[in-house]
């Protein structure tokens, strides 16, 4: 059996003059990849491309090897996918028993028995064992989300696309979210998009930070945190020249990137770190001494 | 509540029903209001062969009694017309066969029953206005993303949407011709039937339409230019009948083909997100 | 036993839609209710169904209960009307109460006495089908129609049963007064 794969070769989308992605080169495996990025950077778009949603108005998708702009082939790929939207106004009277049982039904879970042991079985993955006759006009914000979640795990897919599936949840159900999504990345090619690097950091293998439709890396969360290695630091007053700096609790100020002074007490660096001095587009790290020409 | 409980003998006889009248009553009586005697008949009644019931089986179905979403009329209605059990269930989903429908049907019957009150040729200028765009306005709701919303994940299960819209709108369809066998009731003329093609002609402009634009906004737009030619029509001539002759409906047949047949050489859009706001 | 809910904080549960809740209420009374069921009827399949209409119930108006008396009680008001209910369409045997036409044993007589006093004594001697009639109508509190339903017997032999139950209690109490 073929290992689960996406891949896509010089993509790009424009929306009439708007040019939403450019030039998208990825090749993604199973295991959990984030996508990070500012708002309008693009990663719906992208999302959306995986997804089969939206076709590329440039460059090639090729999505379990198969690509979505043959009609066969892309409903073979929805088959094995399961696709978390940014949002879902979710029809009025439905409980969330019933969204998920009718989502099951387009996915072809056609004998009853056998689908509605589907829907409690994702209904209890995310925690909704217990509101699964609710109306989810009645739900909050992070109940709603999971009921959308909840939808994108039916039949275990081996394409698994989540548009900010942690907004509006807290933290024990980030765990949650964290364990059921490691183990279907064993298997399953996972993306989720998200604007807080506490998400990446806490949920994802990989990150591609995406900006202005291009991606400005990809590669192991952990390369990534090591490139703000020796840049990040301590001091009494900010530095104008970093690329963010902050008053932390004890009084003293965090920065990250700038002018670092010799001596300069180093901190260890965060994912959030290196997203900012990425964003920053700080070149080369200076230090005292140096003039700048 | 009082240190008295039922001692484990007559609990047995309760539950084995060896009791006399007395004893059960003065039981039944007890375990009305006390929980541990309750806790320990239930757990008696599990154990004994005697038991009465099975409790998981009957939490099994009752939870589903409740869990699972009970077929509604239309759902019914399709089955018996021969749509396997889960098909029947998906074209039933959409909003518009949960109101939208009938509130087209009342209009439709409203404006009958209005026209037959008002008199004959305003009043069937009023229908004739009416009549046609709302079965295109049911059908458009039936799978525009404002009245529908959940597109998103509909779009991108393998359920070919194509077949969901077009059963959708068969449905709708089908269902008005009771609202036309109704009207032609309450109106002697012919004109009750003139009024199905122009609106089979209406659905197939809106299913072609929203290939370009939202269902929903497409049919909105039909049924103002319709508005406005029957209000055009009106100033000029006085007769409606206009609409019975055989040109006017031949062209609303030819209409009908042509937008059916742009849908389906452009159908390859519906499987497809596209901006529609 | 304090951290478990009360029943009235799973209904309240119930009303938000609460499915676990549900299930534990279901858990604490399906039990024993099924069990009173069946001691006024014997089918199985009938008490299985009534135990299930009787929860359906629950979940659909859980504000029915209006707080006043033992969630106990109200539930077997639901269950036993249930049961009527679908005894109505079914031609099954009703179990007449306690042991038919046999003579209260020397235990009993003592426990009837110091329970009932004479009434309990009264009513042990009556005939096993005025006996069930008292059940359904004074015990369990239902109304004539729903005790014929119940029984299987035409209304009017509910009335005539219970008119003559009442007088048979009424003279064994005079008589054991004198």
């Amino acid at each position: 059996m073929a290992t689960a794969s996406i891949s896509l070769r010089d993509v790009g989308r424009t929306f009439g003059a708007t040019r939403a992605l450019a030039g998208v080169d990825l090749d993604l495996k199973p295991g959990v990849t984030g996508l990070l990025g500012p708002n309008g950077a693009g990663k719906t778009t992208l999302l959306r491309l995986l997804a089969t949603a939206l076709p590329p108005t440039q460059g090639q998708v090729r999505v379990l090897g198969r690509d979505p702009q043959v009609s066969a082939q892309r409903t073979d790929i929805r088959r094995q996918l399961g696709y978390q939207p940014q949002e879902i106004g979710f029809p009025r009277g439905f409980t969330a028993f019933a969204f998920v049982d009718y989502i099951a039904l387009l996915k072809e879970w056609t004998e009853p028995a056998a689908r509605h042991a589907e829907v409690r079985r994702v209904l209890d993955l995310v925690g909704l064992s217990d509101l699964s006759s609710k109306r989810i006009r009645a739900m909050s914000g992070g109940q709603r989300r999971r009921v959308a979640l909840a939808q994108a795990l039916l039949g275990s897919p081996a394409v698994l696309i989540l548009d900010e599936p942690t907004t509006g949840v807290d933290p024990e159900q980030r765990v949650v979210l964290r364990t059921v999504l490691a183990e279907i990345a064993r298997m399953s090619v996972v993306v989720l998009s998200t604007h807080q690097t506490e998400d990446v950091a806490a949920l994802c293998e990989r990150v591609i930070v995406l900006d202005r439709g291009r991606v400005r890396y990809d590669g192991p969360v952990t390369e990534l945190t090591g490139q703000a290695a020796g840049r990040v630091w301590l001091a009494d007053e900010p530095d104008p020249a970093a690329s963010v700096s902050w008053r932390t609790g004890t009084g003293r100020y965090r920065n990250v990137g700038g002018r670092v002074r010799d001596g300069a007490e180093h901190v260890e660096p965060s994912l959030e770190d290196a997203y900012l001095l990425l964003r920053g587009g700080s070149p080369e790290p200076e230090t005292a001494g140096e003039v700048a020409s | 509540m009082t240190g008295w409980h039922l001692d484990d003998d007559a609990l047995r006889r309760y539950v084995e029903r060896t009791d006399s009248l007395a004893e059960g009553t003065s039981a039944e009586q007890h375990l009305l209001s006390c929980e541990p005697c309750r806790a320990r008949v239930n757990t008696a009644a599990s154990v004994i062969e005697l038991s009465v019931i099975d409790i998981a089986t009957v939490w099994d179905r009752t939870r589903d009694a409740i869990e699972v979403p009970r077929p509604s009329v239309f759902e019914r209605l399709l089955r018996g017309a021969g749509l396997p059990a889960q098909e029947a269930r998906l074209v039933a989903v959409a909003s518009a066969f949960r109101g939208v429908w009938l509130t087209g049907v009342a209009a439709v019957l409203a404006f009958a029953a209005l026209a037959a009150a008002v008199g004959h040729a305003r009043g069937m200028w009023l229908f004739l206005a009416v009549a046609p765009v709302v079965p295109c306005l049911v059908v458009a709701s039936s799978y525009d993303p404002w009245m529908d919303p959940a597109l998103e994940p509909e779009l991108v299960t393998p359920y070919p949407m194509l077949r969901l819209v077009l059963l959708r709108t068969v449905a709708v369809l089908a269902l008005a011709l009771p609202a036309v066998l109704l009207s032609g009731l309450l109106i002697p003329t012919e004109v009750p039937f003139a009024w199905l093609l122009p609106a089979v002609g209406f659905v197939a402009v809106v299913l072609a339409a929203s290939t370009w634009f939202s269902p929903l906004r497409s049919a909105i737009a039909v049924s103002s230019v319709w508005l406005g030619v029957i209000w055009l029509l009106a100033l000029r001539s006085g007769a409606p009948e206009a609409v019975l002759q055989a040109r006017a409906q031949a062209a609303f047949l030819a209409l009908a083909a042509a937008s059916f047949s742009i849908f389906l050489v452009r159908r390859r859009r519906l499987h497809q997100l596209r901006p529609w706001r | 036993m304090d951290s478990r809910p009360g029943d009235e904080t799973l209904l309240l549960a119930v009303a938000e839609r609460d499915m676990g809740a549900f299930r534990t209420l279901y858990e604490r009374h399906a039990g024993w209710l099924a069990i009173r069921l069946a001691r006024r009827c014997n089918d199985r399949d009938l008490v299985a169904d009534a135990i299930q209409d009787t929860f359906v119930a629950v979940w659909q108006k859980p504000q029915g209960f209006r707080g006043d008396g033992d969630i106990a009680a109200w539930l077997w008001g639901i269950a036993i009307r249930r049961l009527v209910s679908r005894m109505r369409t079914r031609g099954s045997v009703v179990a007449v109460f306690g042991d038919a036409g046999a003579a209260p044993a020397a235990e009993d007589q003592v426990l009837l006495s110091v329970e009932y006093g004479d009434i309990g004594q009264a009513l042990a001697r009556l005939s096993p089908e005025m006996r069930a009639v008292i059940q359904a109508v004074v015990l369990d509190g239902l109304s004539a129609k729903e005790a014929a339903q119940l029984l299987h017997v035409p209304v009017s032999s509910v009335k005539t049963r219970l008119y003559r139950a009442k007088a048979h209690l009424r003279a064994a109490l005079a008589e054991g007064s004198s």
